[in-house]
């Protein structure tokens, strides 16, 4: 199915979530068009990865409904968002820790039965240089720095040919340079056309990439729009710094 | 990987030869412990593909090995079937079974599945037992022998065979991709999903797999030893079974057939010392879960593996048996 | 009518020594997250404590039964240190297979050395009381009352403890969420051992009061230990009174089986299965269990 702009590439719907007693995310509804570049923020416990499990199907929603170009992923396995198009990253390298870097990324590829080895052992070498861990394709998945895990994390998800890429914390615990490095790699993704939902604490970097950002707090989207305005936006500022007792204690943050 | 397994497949040819000859210099009570060892192995080399592999830690090995006895025991004497098709067709109702099993236990995990399959079993084994006029029960099913003459040479060797074919066939599958996707799912079931990896489908393969190797390796023990009973699915049984797998590699088939060999051999060794042999058995599991949690093969294979002449970039100082370090 | 009835008292007894045991079992799980595949030989161990407790030191059967629970609980507590330690420091990959296959070879371990040491013709330690209580229809040997009394008392007290003293909570605590537990500063660890040595001491308690009933050898505990596995999944693991429900249920469900399956072979067979089937039928349909909460992986 195609879709035209009043079609959204990916929604969601009155998204709910709940954990015992807690309700991680509420009444959610988001419409992304194909190729956006979008921000997911919010403080801690705002239900941000809960959101990027839903939409990964790795969690099923309570209520609410999932569409993905045009199909109902509501409640489908994990792998089947992941064949379907919707690749993801972890908050924390969830990597295949005793296989060489080259079998973790030939693992997305040869899950599509028409994919040979030699085919997913060559792109896995294309994936390789674009990220320059050539050397690295031998090497055990745990020997890697967490930088280049991160990368690594990053290319396996690309193998996958994902039309949906969500990137769970892309920036946390990475130093300067290779934070450079993983923008880039993101806005040439974005550039050939991939849709990415980009989740992370270091607003600044994710404001330098996406257009748009969506702001969640306590398990509600509280602001989405043009990414300036939202960071302005009264309600999203309290979020991140009010506590119950603001009047007393103005600059103390939310343990939320 | 691949640095290892010039050395394994070196020493598993070497094992081979060494087993090929053994009955020479054996008499004929160490030619009847080979023989039963057989049957061991295939239970703990395809346990080991089930728990080590796929991460399904199943306690009902042991039933689908004396499903596959029973069943084939019982269509040859009832229904006349001769022996192949009995044997074949007792394999199959195991691999279904094994189907319907993985199954069952897809949303189960650790403990849980543990605690399902043992359970089954266990209903299992008091089905034999109650079911007394079709099983004969305690007393036991009589099996015809498969070769005429004393001898358990025939056997031994017929053991072997269908240790080697088992094994190969194993190993055929893990060099396939479902191989690459079952240490995916190992190492990271929601990474592998995350990634693609179709685990429902996957686990049930190897539940089918493995319980039709057991069925197998359950056939040829009713044909050899002549008699079946429930004692076969007792715990203990299947508490062998894990610990030879276990002790010999959990990620290991060659390994795990190396384990069920030295277990079962030391515990007939060791006869003399009754109940000791258990009490070290016991110990060594918990020693060997301890400090060697791959088994003991892989750790010897680690010590004996030389450097290679290319600097690998695997060799690290974190790279070091026992030593997980944990970046997550 | 009163042969039925006998059946459920006599059941009644039995069950509540079964959650006497399932409450230990369920109190590690909650705590540590790990299921004692040993817990059957713990059982074993507290009946032969009280034995030779009785016998070498000559103390009366109630004390015998104390002193198996305290013996026991430091023997649990031992193990848990060497054993399970290692899991919580970083030693060890794949917790939840570590947890197993220890729990198991500790279970090989100790009944074997039981069959050793103890030998394998069963024992029998003195009566609590000899004689019988008859109330009109009632007949019920003053062993099987004492027994189920105590086993009440134990669980009384074990409700409350956890419920309200501050030890208690805190293992409660530790058990819903380590890592809240810690930041209010109690300190996980310590709960673990004391929950491992608490677990032991019911299951110890639990044997050293059937062993006037049933006698004692080393491979006593291993219906046992599968019952406790059963009911545990019945009641929800992680939650006490969920096994004592689960284990007088289970306890009343199989001594009543028995009247109603007229196949002796068969009855016995099938009453022990039924407990098995109850526990495929929970799984399958609630993989939690009936109460329990839902379990979080060790890793």
């Amino acid at each position: 199915m195609s879709t035209s702009p009043e079609t959204p590439y990916f929604a969601m719907r009155q998204l709910h979530k709940h954990f015992g007693g807690i309700n991680a995310v509420e009444d959610l509804s988001v419409e992304l068009q194909r190729g956006e570049l979008v921000g997911l923020i919010g403080p801690n416990g705002s239900g941000k990865t809960t959101t990027i499990n839903l939409v990964a199907g790795a969690l099923k929603p309570d209520k609410g409904s999932i569409t993905l170009d045009g199909t109902n992923m509501t409640g489908m396995p994990a792998y089947t968002f992941a064949r379907g198009g919707v690749a993801r990253t972890f908050q924390v390298p969830r990597l295949f820790n005793r296989m060489t870097v080259m079998e973790n990324l030939i693992v997305p590829a040869l899950t599509d039965a028409k994919t040979s080895r030699k085919q997913a052992e060559r792109r896995g070498h294309e994936v390789l240089a674009f990220l320059r861990l050539e050397h690295l394709a031998r090497a055990l998945a745990r020997t890697l720095s967490g930088g280049q895990q991160k990368l690594l994390e990053l290319g396996r998800a690309f193998m996958l040919r994902p039309s949906l890429l969500l990137l769970d914390e892309p920036f946390a615990g990475v130093h300067p340079k290779l934070l450079e490095q993983i923008i880039e790699h993101i806005r040439s993704l974005n550039a050939d056309g991939y849709t990415i939902v980009l989740v992370d604490h270091n607003l600044d970097a994710v404001r330098s990439v996406v257009r748009r950002t969506l702001v969640m707090a306590r398990g509600r989207k509280i602001a989405d729009g043009a990414s300036d305005e939202v960071m302005q936006d009264p309600a999203v500022i309290r979020a991140y710094t009010g506590t119950r007792r603001s009047a007393r204690t103005p600059s103390a943050e939310s343990l939320d | 990987m691949t640095n290892r397994i010039s050395f394994s497949h070196g020493l598993q040819a070497l094992l081979l030869a060494a087993a090929l000859l053994a009955p020479l210099i054996a008499g004929p009570y160490w030619i009847h412990v080979g023989a039963l060892a057989w049957y061991y192995a295939m239970l703990a080399s395809s346990w080991s593909l089930l728990a080590g592999y796929a991460g399904q830690f199943s306690f009902a090995q042991v039933a689908f090995a004396a499903f596959g006895g029973y069943a084939s025991a019982l269509l040859r004497l009832r229904l006349g079937l001769p022996l192949i098709l009995a044997v074949a067709a007792a394999v199959i109702m195991a691999m279904i079974l094994g189907a319907l099993m993985g199954a069952l236990v897809l949303r189960l995990s650790g403990p849980y599945l543990a605690l399902f399959t043992l359970a089954t079993a266990e209903i299992f084994r008091l089905i034999l037992v109650a079911e007394e006029d079709v099983t004969r029960g305690s007393l036991g099913l009589q099996v015809p022998g498969l070769f005429s003459g004393d001898s358990d040479l025939p056997y031994y060797y017929l053991g072997l065979s269908l240790v080697v074919l088992t094994l190969l066939a194993m190993n055929g599958l893990l060099f396939t991709r479902i191989g690459l996707f079952l240490r995916a799912i190992r190492e990271d079931e929601s990474a592998a999903q995350a990634s693609g990896v179709n685990t429902t489908l996957h686990k049930i393969v190897v539940f089918v797999v493995t319980s039709g190797i057991a069925a197998l390796a359950g056939a040829y023990y009713g044909h050899f030893v002549g008699i079946l009973t429930p004692n076969m699915v007792i715990l203990p049984e299947m508490g062998l079974v894990i610990a030879m797998a276990v002790i010999g590699g959990i990620e290991s088939l060659p390994g795990a057939v190396v384990g069920a060999v030295i277990v079962y051999g030391l515990s007939e060794m060791l006869r003399d010392y009754g109940e000791w042999r258990f009490v070290l058995l016991g110990l060594v599991l918990i020693l060997v879960q301890r400090f060697a949690q791959n088994g003991l093969f892989p750790f010897l294979e680690r010590h004996f593996d030389r450097p290679m002449p290319l600097p690998s970039p695997t060799r690290n100082a974190l790279d070091i048996e026992g030593e997980h370090v944990n970046l997550s | 009518m009163t042969y039925f009835m006998l059946l459920t008292v006599n059941g009644l007894v039995i069950g509540l020594i079964y959650a006497l045991m399932a409450a230990g079992l369920t109190l590690v799980f909650s705590v540590l997250k790990v299921v004692n595949f040993g817990h059957g030989s713990f059982y074993m161990l507290g009946g032969y404590a009280a034995y030779y407790a009785i016998g070498l030191l000559g103390v009366p059967p109630l004390v015998g039964v104390f002193i198996a629970m305290v013996a026991l609980f430091l023997f649990g507590v031992a193990i848990e240190w060497l054993a399970l330690q290692p899991m919580y420091t970083g030693k060890v990959e794949r917790k939840d297979e570590y947890a197993i296959i220890v729990t198991f070879g500790l279970t090989i371990l100790l009944t074997n050395l039981a069959l050793v040491v103890f030998g394998p013709f069963s024992k029998s330690p003195p009566a609590f009381l000899q004689g019988t209580f008859i109330a009109g229809p009632l007949i019920l040997p003053y062993d099987r009352l004492i027994a189920a009394a105590v086993a009440v008392v134990l669980l009384v007290a074990l409700a409350w403890f956890l419920a309200r003293t501050s030890l208690g909570q805190a293992l409660d605590a530790v058990s819903q969420s380590r890592e809240s537990a810690a930041v209010i500063g109690i300190n996980p660890k310590r709960m673990y051992t004391v929950a491992f040595g608490l677990g032991s001491a019911l299951a110890g308690g639990a044997g050293a009061l059937i062993a006037p009933i049933f006698a004692l050898s080393p491979n006593m505990g291993e219906l046992p230990g599968v019952q406790a596995f059963i009911i545990i999944v019945l009641g929800g693991m992680g939650s006490v009174s969920g096994s004592i429900i689960g284990g007088i249920l289970l306890g009343v469900v199989q001594g009543l089986g028995v009247g109603f399956l007229p196949d002796p072979n068969r009855a016995l067979a099938y009453t022990q299965a039924f407990g098995a089937l109850l526990l495929i039928f929970v799984l399958l349909v609630r993989p939690t269990g009936l109460f329990g909460r839902a379990h979080t992986r060790l890793e």
